[in-house]
């Protein structure tokens, strides 16, 4: 039996039922069914958020200047943007302008993060998905050299090199405690990788993991400590002091060098280790055209990186902002995070209540009340099951809609929105590489054309953290050390009332908090972030979200192990911490059970 | 089958000389109080005893523990997974999922049976049945018990599992409950930090790996080498605290100078950390060098001790908040002016007694 | 006085020895200390110019607040040791009749008395009833709450395997964290700021309004009655 979905998508379920739980190499718990038909090929797929921790209720009575600590540990993967997202929300409730330093280090910030997350997503979360490390062994080092040299300048790539790791992977191996590499898919017929392809990637495997560290060392000198740096509501709590006495207690000179030197070092790395090798392995799997979903119809994004403080224009916003529907690409709607109308999030799939569950609520008027029931065609029981049923409730996030259509959101949303607008940052790196691969447009709506779009935003963002940084040195060099207004610092300035709003665009995509301030403390906080976008449930109408869609018509080699879904699945980068949260609208304390 | 690289191999690796590595070896016999015979006995197990088997479960958290982890600097985390242990399960970084999985921890537990650790990153929650953490279709909290019930020892990574954290803060909806209040029969070590620093994690486990045993722990069961101290104990703005130099306000002039930021809420003074020595990063900041106070994400309950810019912070008792400093003000006026008020009362009240023992004389005479 | 009030015939009695009366002076001065600097210590005075090598403005602070401390606690433990030795009188400070009827009668009557219910107040040689029991709860108790916390939170800084850590260290962890027992020390020094002013001013309104001497009793040692009726 073949149902079609309001969004254009045919679900049938006869087939055999899959089963992935947990989904590993993602931030948080998830789950994921499919059904396959007789050629294994995936004809239903069913997204599961396993968890919640409710911080937004823990929000509620605190002080707003605070709220930025208790997001920002929604997720310590995505560190620092929901706390960017956070302290922005607090600062368009109170109307609070920023020093121009403070949005400058702020985009360093991000940046930061969006390159760094980047490249750990691409190695250590999504690259096993394409790369056998065990066939690695097999590799020629000599060969692997060669191949190195002829895509990359890197520098580390001589066959002794090669010939190293590969005696390491070895000897790993050959010990038989295969640590995080046991139990793995290797030798699926799903890997294309020649042996020295697999080679350079397991070698670059780890030293991604040794530099990935370096990036982040830009979160420390300007926030303190990484994971989960330090923010201000107001501007950024690090000082500047390049000229006076004490300016080795403050961002002197010392410290701006180290970051610039920082910046150069990963602009390297990303342009001559992630990039390469991004575009060799994308070479060997040219024909794995799978995995589109909802990205050649509906994307979204809500701009990021203001190039200058205070002005939230999309015209000022270096990633594009915008909204594409029905697959027309050429128009791109305005978004308004304001407008009720626009952004309304629904639960008759979700493990929560609303009076009428067939309409959806704007964040600012958002209620959450758990409701965890499992549907009458559940195979288990309730605290042990075997299969979800679908059509009932079957999962921890909700289901954000925008003006009612299912949207997709992340790196490769922000790219084919920029390249609709004709953006020419982000039209000609699309163009080069559908070029270099000889691929077409369309080619651009695959899982692999969203890890291809992650891998140009992180060497994008690379570049504009060396753009802030030599801006923030130019502002510097006018006569402006500012980084904090503490005009409205004291909450006694504050209105009895407010209501404020704010935006990232975190690596995973677009990410909105709604903040109502009153009587000087949270009254109500809501998080919608870009895994309750991609990840949702099914709507009342049936609309399927992003994971859903682009799981389907996809052939698995090999029935008991999912590693076409993994490739899918992590091509989103899902991070379930951040997309599951939950608001009870009057903050009562929900029933205890004791499980000892 | 050829050996893994053993521990003498990764030392020798790292540049350190057999002689160094057996006076390494003769050293850890001394401190850990055995006769210098048994030197040779440890260098033997060092050079060939395989790597000890990590089972790394996540429960309700943000995997910052997990990413911190992968910053460690000395030793490098590729060393530490490659080489010092076998993190044979973590679902950030494992290749297998689902089904495979699940497998591993059978295989592990019944393999190595009381010769795995056990390492928790995040925490469980009790409410909904426990399904508010569901891992294969079941209540993380089983999980968690199943593997904990045939390990060596339990690490409880970062402040969610070894007090609750952020979900735990009020009203803790999901009823979020540290490990140690779980799992109540094996040697527990709690590393908290939100974070904890990445060298931090990777020096309990290579000092467990390297000692055989657990390190000692104080009395809440932090080991007392990274968490004997406050972090205002060692901070490089303490000179200011003492002569009386404080930031007053963001970015003002004792910001820019490097004062102490004590007045705006920093919670040096009450947290047990090694932030201000071992830095994060490979040492290259902590919070208070970089401007902002410490928020004191290495202990218990820190997020519901009011806002992290006060320093006399609210205090909660019986639902009420409330700031000492205000109340104790308020009080003492409140008594000032009662005084004064019931001085004068006795006061009218004399003279007006005075008056009536004044009469009664008269009356008498 | 009022002119014409007939001279009453006082008797005495012996009730402060002199180790209590020193005590009792050298305890004002050290609780006086203590809570002037404690306050300063949480609430620090605004910053000082210069150079950090020029100034121990807090460290001072902290000397004196801790210097007070152990002058606080050493004249406790003596003050714990004289109720032993001392007089009749001497253990008042840690012993509460809380089985005496009377002493609660006597209670209701001395409340009754303040709020001018009463039109005369009863004698005591000792302390009041509702004296007492104000001196029991905040100065044996508080002051007792007060040393442990504050032992505990000293104990931070003399680290772990100090005497005051193996002592007092249990605290901390007991009550919570650092910054609980921060915050209870800190309340527990404006309960004893809010006794000290009824203290002093009822000390001085008795010692005008009540049939017997306060003030120069913890001077001299010596309870003067104003009368001779029971």
């Amino acid at each position: 039996m073949s149902v079609q979905t309001p969004n254009g998508f045919e679900l049938d379920t006869s087939g055999q039922r899959i089963v992935v739980d947990p989904v590993t190499r993602i931030e948080g718990h998830m789950r994921c069914e499919v059904n396959l038909d007789e050629n294994n090929v995936i004809r239903n797929a069913v997204s599961t958020g396993t968890m919640w921790r409710g911080l937004e209720v823990i929000l509620r009575g605190r002080d707003p200047r605070d709220a930025w600590a208790f997001t920002e540990r929604i997720c310590g993967v995505c560190t620092g943007t929901h706390a960017l997202t956070s302290v922005r929300a607090v600062e368009d409730a109170l109307g609070i302008q920023i020093p121009e330093n403070a949005n400058s280090i702020r985009n360093i910030m991000q940046l930061t993060l969006q390159a760094q997350d980047h490249l750990v997503h691409f190695y250590h979360l999504h690259a096993l998905d394409w790369v056998d490390v065990v066939s690695a062994l097999k590799a020629d080092p000599k060969a692997t050299s060669e191949l190195a040299q002829s895509i990359s300048d890197w520098p580390l790539s001589s066959p002794g090199y090669f010939r190293d790791v590969q005696n390491r992977i070895k000897r790993f191996v050959e010990s038989g405690q295969l640590g995080p590499f046991m139990n793995g898919y290797w030798g699926n017929p799903a890997y294309k990788l020649p042996p020295e392809a697999n080679l350079m990637a397991v070698t670059h495997y780890l030293e991604a993991l040794d530099f990935q560290k370096e990036i982040v060392k830009i979160h420390t000198i300007y926030g303190g400590k990484n994971p989960h740096p330090n923010w201000l509501v107001g501007g950024v709590p690090c000082a500047i002091n390049v000229h006076e006495a004490g300016a080795v207690g403050a961002i002197n000179m010392e410290r701006l060098n180290l970051v610039s030197s920082i910046i150069d070092r990963t602009i390297d790395f990303i342009d001559k280790v992630y990039i390469p090798d991004l575009m060799a392995i994308a070479s060997f799997y040219k024909d794995w055209t799978y995995g589109g979903g909802l990205s050649s119809q509906a994307v979204m994004s809500y701009g990021d990186i203001p190039d200058r403080a205070n002005d939230s224009s999309a015209a000022n916003q270096m990633l594009p902002r915008g909204a594409i529907i029905n697959g027309n690409l050429a128009e791109v709607h305005d978004v308004d995070l304001r407008d009720p109308e626009q952004i309304q999030e629904f639960v008759a799939h979700s493990w929560f209540s609303y009076a009428d569950e067939s309409k959806g609520l704007h964040p600012w008027d958002g209620v959450t009340e758990p409701n965890f029931v499992l549907g009458p065609n559940t195979k288990g029981t309730k605290t042990r099951i075997e299969e979800i049923d679908e059509s009932a409730k079957y999962s921890w996030i909700k289901a954000p809609r925008w003006r009612g259509h299912a949207m997709e959101v992340g790196p490769l949303a922000r790219w084919v929105i920029g390249y609709a607008q004709g953006n020419p940052e982000f039209k000609e790196p699309v163009e080069k590489v559908l070029t270099d691969l000889q691929l077409p447009v369309s080619a651009l709506f695959s899982t692999l054309g969203r890890t291809a779009a992650r891998g140009l935003e992180g060497s994008w963002a690379a570049h504009k953290m060396r753009h802030f940084q030599d801006k923030l040195m130019a502002n510097i060099k006018a006569g402006d050390s500012s980084t904090a207004n503490i005009d409205k610092w004291d909450p006694k300035t504050w209105p009895k009332e407010a209501k404020g709003v704010g935006t990232t665009e975190a690596p995973r995509g677009a990410l909105g908090h709604w903040i109502v301030i009153k009587d000087g403390k949270i009254d109500n906080y809501q998080a919608v972030v870009p895994t309750t976008w991609n990840g949702s449930p099914r709507d009342p109408a049936g609309n399927i979200g992003a994971f859903e869609a682009a799981l389907l018509n996809t052939p698995v080699a090999k029935a008991d192990e999912p590693l076409e879904i993994l490739r899918t699945l992590h091509s989103f980068d899902p991070c379930l911490a951040c997309s599951t949260h939950i608001m009870s609208p009057d903050g009562e304390e929900l029933t205890r059970v004791k499980v000892r | 089958m050829a050996m893994t690289e053993t521990f003498y191999e990764v030392m020798r690796r790292q540049g350190i000389t057999r002689r160094s590595f057996l006076k390494f070896c003769s050293l850890t016999a001394t401190a850990l109080g055995l006769e210098p015979a048994l030197a040779g006995k440890i260098a033997h197990a060092m050079e060939t005893k395989p790597r000890t088997p990590v089972l790394w479960l996540h429960g309700l958290e943000c995997t910052c523990c997990s990413e911190s982890f992968i910053r460690s600097a000395h030793p490098l985390v590729s060393d530490v997974v490659l080489s010092m242990i076998s993190l044979d399960y973590d679902d950030l970084i494992m290749a297998s999922a689902g089904h495979q999985a699940e497998a591993i921890l059978t295989e592990i537990r019944e393999k190595y049976k009381g010769n795995y650790i056990l390492a928790v990153e995040g925490n469980p929650p009790l409410n909904q049945d426990g399904m508010s953490c569901i891992v294969g279709g079941r209540p993380f909290v089983e999980q968690l018990k199943e593997v904990a019930s045939d390990c060596k020892a339990v690490i409880s990574w970062g402040s969610c599992a070894s007090w609750g954290c952020v979900q735990a803060a009020h009203p803790n909806p999901t009823q979020a409950t540290p490990v140690h209040e779980v799992i109540t029969d094996k040697p527990l070590i709690k590393v908290p930090g939100c974070p904890p620093i990445a060298e931090v994690m990777t020096g309990v486990i290579t000092y467990m790996l390297t000692f055989d045993r657990i390190p000692e722990l104080d009395r809440q069961g932090r080991p007392k080498m990274f968490y004997g101290q406050r972090i205002h104990d060692k901070c490089y703005r303490r000179p200011h605290f003492d002569a009386g130099q404080f930031v007053e306000d963001w970015d003002d002039e004792g910001a820019r100078k490097g004062y102490c930021l004590y007045k705006m809420g920093c919670k040096g003074p009450t947290t047990y950390n090694a932030c201000s020595t071992v830095r994060w990063n490979n040492g290259v900041s902590f919070p208070i060098q970089s401007g902002h106070g410490c928020i004191g994400c290495s202990e218990d309950g820190f997020w519901d001790k009011g806002s992290f810019y006060d320093h006399v912070t609210n205090t909660h008792v019986f639902g009420i908040e409330a700031n000492a400093d205000r109340v104790g003000i308020a009080a003492a006026g409140t008594v000032g002016v009662a005084v004064t008020a019931h001085a004068v009362a006795s006061a009218v009240r004399r003279i007006k007694q005075g008056a009536g023992e004044h009469h009664e004389e008269n009356d008498k005479t | 006085m009022l002119t014409g009030v007939p001279t009453v015939k006082q008797t005495a009695v012996y009730v402060y020895q002199t180790p209590v009366r020193i005590w009792h002076w050298v305890n004002a001065l050290s609780i006086t200390i203590l809570a002037i600097t404690g306050y300063l210590i949480a609430n620090p005075l605004p910053t000082l110019p210069g150079e950090a090598s020029d100034h121990y403005l807090m460290g001072n602070m902290r000397f004196f607040h801790f210097a007070a401390a152990y002058v606080f606690i050493v004249g406790f433990i003596f003050r714990i040791y004289w109720a032993i030795v001392g007089n009749s009188h001497s253990h008042q400070l840690f012993t509460l009749p809380f089985w005496r009827r009377s002493f609660w009668s006597e209670l209701v009557h001395e409340v009754r008395w303040y709020a001018f219910l009463e039109k005369e107040p009863r004698k005591y040689v000792g302390h009041n009833p509702l004296a007492h029991l104000f001196m029991v709860v905040i100065i044996t108790v508080g002051g007792l709450v007060m040393i442990v916390t504050g032992m505990a939170l000293y104990s931070e800084q003399t680290g772990l395997g100090s005497w005051q850590d193996h002592l007092f260290g249990w605290v901390i962890p007991f009550v919570g964290q650092s910054q609980d027992v921060r915050m209870w020390h800190h309340w527990g020094m404006w309960v004893i700021v809010v006794f000290v002013m009824l203290h002093v001013y009822t000390a001085i309104r008795e010692d005008i309004m009540s049939r017997q001497s306060l003030i120069s009793t913890m001077i001299s040692g010596w309870r003067m009655f104003k009368d001779d009726r029971p």
